[in-house]
């Protein structure tokens, strides 16, 4: 059982790999994602890793044990509105919350903005009598004939699924658990979600979204999570099925299809976990990991190996790339930014005659103007081509040829228009997407007080190592990785996935007052339930990592910072060390703390996770070349210190040996992607297969 | 004039100068100890040139800002002269006239010099936790009612801090600690942010001048351009809120001229109530930013908010009007006026661009106060109730929003967890919104009960109780909004006293209608 699998379905390509854990080595593979059933890609590419680790050359031994697998599904599903008939039952007062959502407007200057429409309709609610109040204590008991009623409505009403969000459910959730022991004695065929169980946060609007968005795709994912098994049975693999989260871990698939919501951005929490693994194999602590592909850029960051991770994440923006325009979701997510900047980013002048670069996006279909499939408009990856950065005879392995002249003729058009010539043009595309990124990034480290010069950039994705130095430069960041096979980064990150288990529960309560006894016994409580779930993943309560953490905030505050309260194995609260702990992180943040401000916790949240696991990858092809630190030939690259074009030397990656240190500028090719250094810097093919760069001069 | 900068470089400069700006923003807002500066975003951090001139504004700031801290930053040039400034000073106000429209808002800007000369100023404007006066009270009479005021001062003397003047300040807030704080956030605020400028022009050797001659120079055609498209002429429209009921009727009237003269606007206010001895007067600047922010969104919403954007409009209103107010006029409650605006200019131009307006919504924004009337622990609960808004040619007003400020509101559960209320109910007020060929926004009801065995001091800021949200282009005007206890209505402008499980009715206006039904 010594193999493991990684398939992650993005939307446009399903990658996998596979790893032999007995010494590392891995073989890959890529389809196009088959969106009418993600299952057909999934199998093909599992089919195609079989095929490769049976072959008697190699070397791959065992049988499959594991796969871990990440999906857009969720995601997609949330978007396409194609989830099931869904009733909601909320507390009397609140029919109207997903209507009246925060109350803001996500555009202040623009007047005809859209709002996502709630997921569940207004006559799809049901409200019961019955309220607890602020510390969980009842304030009028819940009324029998009410949930009678609502009971009866849903059976009538052709529902596949109920959403409860009760008032003060954070808090505690009999109340829910009352609704659905009467909701299961009617329906008892339909999934119920608790927002005491999904989202235990306080803010009945936020947990509430969460709630329903989780029931909304609940039934549908159980399905294809099913339908998956039986599908990699038949390719002959049945071992253990595992599910990324979006807040880095991953769980059995049981428990990832009762709660759906929380695999909302799987995939992309992958390519983070790829980049954090590559630093902690060279002790690498601050990491930005950066990843760009075709239609968006994304970045994140990690610091000691922990990925930083938010607890409200949007989903079905309306409009993608505008923050506040989808619906909140609650749930630990590893916090990334994306910007509409992919090599599909189209440059358009705008209303103020400048030149603006995506986030409209040339898509796989026409593509960039060098596809030759009929695209007119001059993309980044026309301009990346006419700079060099890219072979027009070796752009995906070979496996598509690009085209110069209608690269040269798109970017003439733009040039034009502005009155510079197409290298000056291709510069300009080149140049602004990379400050749109740079700028992304730098305020994104900047909002967590961190300085981004302390980060090392680990690149991936299909764009990502050939933009990722001159981003890192911007940043003024020294030092870039790209690690192997940069172009499946997701699943390698999935193979470097703890196992992690959360809870959550709410209550404002003053720090210095708190009732220990009662803190200990939930802590308890949690305790038990996270040990039983990690049980199921394989993992024994001895081995299980514990970090308690505490939103506080100064009272009258809006705002809470996350402080960590205890970590390792033994929770213990101690209220004056829990005051100090938050003091320290204010003060960290903030510069200084409150004078006279009273400090009081509002959520509680216990993880149990498996220690870090730190992966060598190596590629199993590498082994099959002819190693040489000579250059495989030369290519002329723009040369953006000098401003001129120089042939500089273009080595395959597969074929340089660890240990090997060569001078920038220079390009490195993969199949998968291009890394290319045009500055001078130092370039170390490391042990562990990963390249790094040293920028020279980099202020 | 200098040589012009090729077009991408400006637009590379050009967005690390708004992500330099922003950066500064990120920063002020994880500082500030003011509640409404993290949850409203109320406040703004202005990049200007050496004139005072906006050449890059924070992205999150609300419509309150627009121009004001150019203009305070020229009335400091004014007073204190570029040559007589030294690096590390600052300057502080909170006159509402020189300002943003009222005392609780601070405006600091310190210069950035370069070769020993200044080339621009780095301003943060932003409402402070505290400034003294009577607490959010409309019925102030005038603006030694409402707070300490600070006149332009140099509040940082090369880096140097006024001991006495600190010591003057802290005796005169409630939260001293959180106030200074605020301030001290804003200083350094403006000194990272005029560093950050520094470094970066030293790298580009880039001429600040004349990069921030082509911003304006940008900006301003493309609002011109903008506007030339709409048909000259002048084009009039009255709207009415509630005012005080020494008022006929007890109302208030906004009227204003539009006048479309090629490429420039005007907008005249001539005609507008006078000033009351109320705090719902709005000074000039606040004026010009509540109608540039409505022609702005109309015309060009595009637009990075930069000075240009704003040159070709003209704003006036007579002096001692309630939109151009004289000294000593209380000014705390400006939104109830200044609100409005925006509607009456999408009034005035619904005449001949009925595509690009929508009609009144049933805001501006209601709020309230409630706090511990009892000898019990102390509490106080601070809120606000959006509205409906109005319905446009295209579509419905969307229910429940708050326009044309941006302020969110305080989840049931944390109301209960504040205060000794139970909220019955937050209810969208369906069918509050006008009838027409699109239908106006619906209000929001909130309704709570108070628990506990101690009463309360309400005070709620109500608007549109006796003079409902018009519609446009014949469409019918929102419901009134309605303020009761325990099912009694209420004047908006009192402080109710509220007893053990007496029942509070928040219920805000509908929006306008559009076109015929």
């Amino acid at each position: 059982m010594s193999l493991q699998i990684a398939l992650d379905v993005g939307g446009t390509f399903t990658d996998g790999i596979v790893l032999d854990t007995q010494n590392n080595r891995i073989l890959v593979a890529k389809v196009l994602t088959t969106p009418s059933d993600p299952g057909d890609g999934i199998a093909a590419v599992a089919e195609s890793l079989m095929l490769q680790a049976r072959a008697p050359a190699s070397g791959f031994e065992g049988k499959v044990g594991r796969v871990v697998h990440g999906t857009t599904l969720v995601t997609n599903m949330l978007l396409e509105r194609c989830g099931v008939a869904t009733a909601l039952v909320v507390s009397e007062g609140t029919l109207d919350a997903l209507d009246i959502r925060r109350e803001l407007r996500y555009d202040i200057y623009d007047l005809h903005i859209e709002y996502p429409q709630p997921l569940v309709p207004l006559q799809a609610r049901f409200a019961i009598r019955g309220r607890l109040g602020p510390n969980g204590e009842e304030w009028s008991a819940l009324r029998q004939d009410d949930l009678e009623c609502a009971a009866a409505q849903i059976a009538s009403g052709g529902y596949q699924s109920i959403a409860v969000c009760l008032l003060h459910a954070a808090v505690d959730g009999r109340h829910e658990h009352q609704v659905a022991d009467a909701l299961a004695k009617t329906v008892p065929a339909l999934p119920i979600s608790l927002s005491s169980e999904i989202a235990a946060e306080i803010g009945e609007y936020e947990r509430m979204s969460t709630t329903v968005a989780n029931a909304y795709v609940q039934p549908l994912v159980e399905t294809y999570l099913a339908s998956l098994r039986d599908r990699l049975k038949t390719i002959g693999i049945d071992g253990t099925i595992d599910i990324m989260l979006s807040n880095g871990a991953f769980t059995t698939a049981e428990i990832a299809a009762k709660a759906p919501i929380r695999i909302l951005e799987s995939g992309p929490a992958g390519g983070v976990l790829s980049g954090v693994n590559c630093g902690l194999v060279e002790n690498v602590n601050h990491v930005l990991a950066f990843d760009m592909g075709g239609t968006t850029a994304k970045a994140g960051i990690a610091i000691d190996g922990k990925p930083k991770v938010t607890h409200v994440f949007e989903f079905g923006r309306v409009q993608r790339f505008k923050r506040g325009s989808g619906l909140p979701a609650v749930a630990p997510s590893i916090d990334l930014i994306e910007i509409g900047a992919g090599g599909g980013s189209i440059a358009r002048l705008n209303q103020l005659g400048l030149m603006q670069v995506g986030p409209q996006s040339a898509g796989a279909e026409p593509g960039p103007a060098c596809y030759g499939r009929g695209g007119t408009e001059a993309t980044v990856t026309d301009a990346d081509l006419v700079l060099g950065y890219l072979d027009a005879d070796n752009f995906l392995g070979g496996t598509m040829r690009l085209s110069i002249e209608a690269a040269r003729a798109a970017l003439a058009r733009m040039g034009d228009r502005l009155g510079l010539g197409i290298e000056e043009t291709a510069w300009g595309i080149h140049n602004i997407v990379n400050e749109n990124m740079a700028s992304a990034a730098r305020t994104h480290i900047a909002e967590q007080g961190l300085d981004a010069r302390h980060f090392t950039m680990v690149a991936t994705g299909g764009a990502g190592p050939v933009h990722g130095v001159d981003v890192a430069r911007r940043l003024r960041i020294r030092e870039v990785m790209s690690p192997i096979a940069s172009g499946v980064g997701s699943c390698l990150g999935f193979l470097a996935a703890p196992a992690r288990s959360d809870r959550s529960w709410s209550r404002v309560e003053r720090l210095a007052e708190l009732n220990a006894a009662e803190l200990e016994q939930r802590i308890a409580a949690a305790q038990q339930t996270i040990i039983a779930e990690l049980a199921e993943i394989g993992l024994p309560p001895m081995e299980i990592c514990w970090r308690l953490a505490a939103e506080i905030r100064y009272h009258g505050q809006g705002d809470s910072v996350e402080v960590v309260l205890a970590q390792h194995s033994v929770i213990k609260i101690d209220p004056a060390g829990a005051v100090t702990a938050f003091e320290t992180e204010y003060r960290r943040l903030y510069g200084r703390t409150v004078p006279g401000g009273v400090a009081e916790v509002v959520t509680w949240r216990l993880a149990g996770e498996s220690e870090n696991m730190v992966r060598q990858y190596a590629l199993a092809e590498i082994y099959a070349k002819d190693q040489s630190t000579e250059a495989a030939g030369k290519r002329r690259l723009y040369l953006p210190t000098s401003k001129t074009y120089e042939a500089v030397p273009v080595h395959e990656r597969a074929r340089i040996p660890p240990g090997t240190i060569l001078a920038g500028p220079l390009v490195l090719t993969e199949p998968e992607s291009t890394l290319i250094v045009a500055y001078p810097a130092t370039v170390s093919i490391l042990v562990s297969g990963s390249v790094h760069v040293m920028l020279e001069d980099n202020q | 004039m200098s040589a012009r900068i090729d077009p991408i470089t400006l637009e590379i400069l050009w967005t690390r100068l708004t992500s330099l700006v922003d950066e500064a923003a990120a920063t002020f807002v994880r500082t500030s100890f003011s509640t409404l500066v993290r949850e409203a975003n109320d406040f703004a951090v202005v990049l200007m040139d050496k004139d005072g001139r906006n050449i890059a504004q924070s992205s999150q700031s609300i419509p309150s800002f627009i121009c004001t801290m150019p203009v305070t930053t020229r009335h400091y040039i004014a007073a204190f002269g570029r040559e007589g400034m030294v690096e590390g000073d600052a300057f502080l106000t909170n006159d509402p006239w020189l300002g943003t429209g009222h005392l609780n808002d601070a405006s600091m800007a310190m210069p950035i010099f370069r070769n020993g000369a200044v080339i621009g100023f780095a301003g943060v404007v932003s409402h402070l936790p505290d400034i003294g006066g009577r607490l959010r009270s409309p019925g102030n009479k005038n603006i030694f009612e409402e707070g300490l005021q600070i006149p332009p001062i140099r509040f940082l003397r090369a880096g140097e801090v006024d001991e006495t003047l600190v010591a003057m300040i802290r005796r005169n807030v409630r939260v001293p600690d959180q106030t200074m704080g605020d301030l001290w956030a804003q200083a350094a605020s403006c000194r990272h942010l005029g560093e950050r400028l520094t470094t970066l022009l030293e790298e580009t050797g880039v001429d600040f001048d004349g990069f921030a001659d082509d911003v304006v120079n940008r900006t301003e055609a493309a609002m011109r351009s903008a506007i030339a498209e709409v048909p000259d002429g002048t084009y009039r429209y009255t709207i009415e809120n509630d005012g005080p009921a020494a008022m006929p009727g007890g109302i208030i009237r906004i009227a204003c001229a539009v006048t479309v003269a090629g490429d420039e606007i005007t907008v005249d206010y001539t005609g507008s109530s006078d000033q009351v001895a109320l705090s719902i007067n709005t000074v000039m600047n606040y004026t010009f930013a509540y109608s540039a922010y409505a022609l702005k969104s109309i015309f060009a919403p595009w637009i990075p908010n930069a000075e240009g954007s704003f040159l070709p409009l003209t704003i006036t209103a007579p002096e001692g009007s309630i939109l151009n107010p004289r000294h000593p006029a209380s000014t705390g409650a400006r939104g109830m006026m200044g609100h409005l605006l925006p509607p009456a200019i999408f009034g005035a131009l619904a005449q001949v661009i009925p595509e690009k307006v929508q009609a009144a919504p049933g805001s501006p924004s209601n709020s309230f106060q409630i706090s511990n009337a009892g000898t019990g622990d102390p509490w106080v609960l601070i809120g606000f109730v959006g509205a409906g808004q109005g319905a446009s040619a295209e579509r419905d007003g969307t229910a429940a929003i708050s326009f044309p400020s941006n302020l969110s509101n305080s989840p049931i559960e944390a109301i209960e967890s504040l205060s000794p209320f139970q909220v019955i109910r937050r209810d969208i007020r369906r069918g509050s919104g006008g009838v027409g060929g699109r239908r106006g926004g619906d209000g929001i009801a909130l309704e709570m009960r108070l628990r506990g065995d101690e009463p309360a001091t309400a005070s709620v800021i109500m608007n549109r109780t006796r003079s409902e949200a018009p519609g446009l282009n014949g469409g019918d005007a929102g419901a009134l909004a309605l303020l009761q206890v325990n099912g009694e209505t209420v004047d908006s402008a009192d402080h109710q006293t509220l007893l053990p499980g007496d029942t509070l009715l928040i219920a805000s206006g509908g929006g306008g209608g559009f076109g015929v039904a």
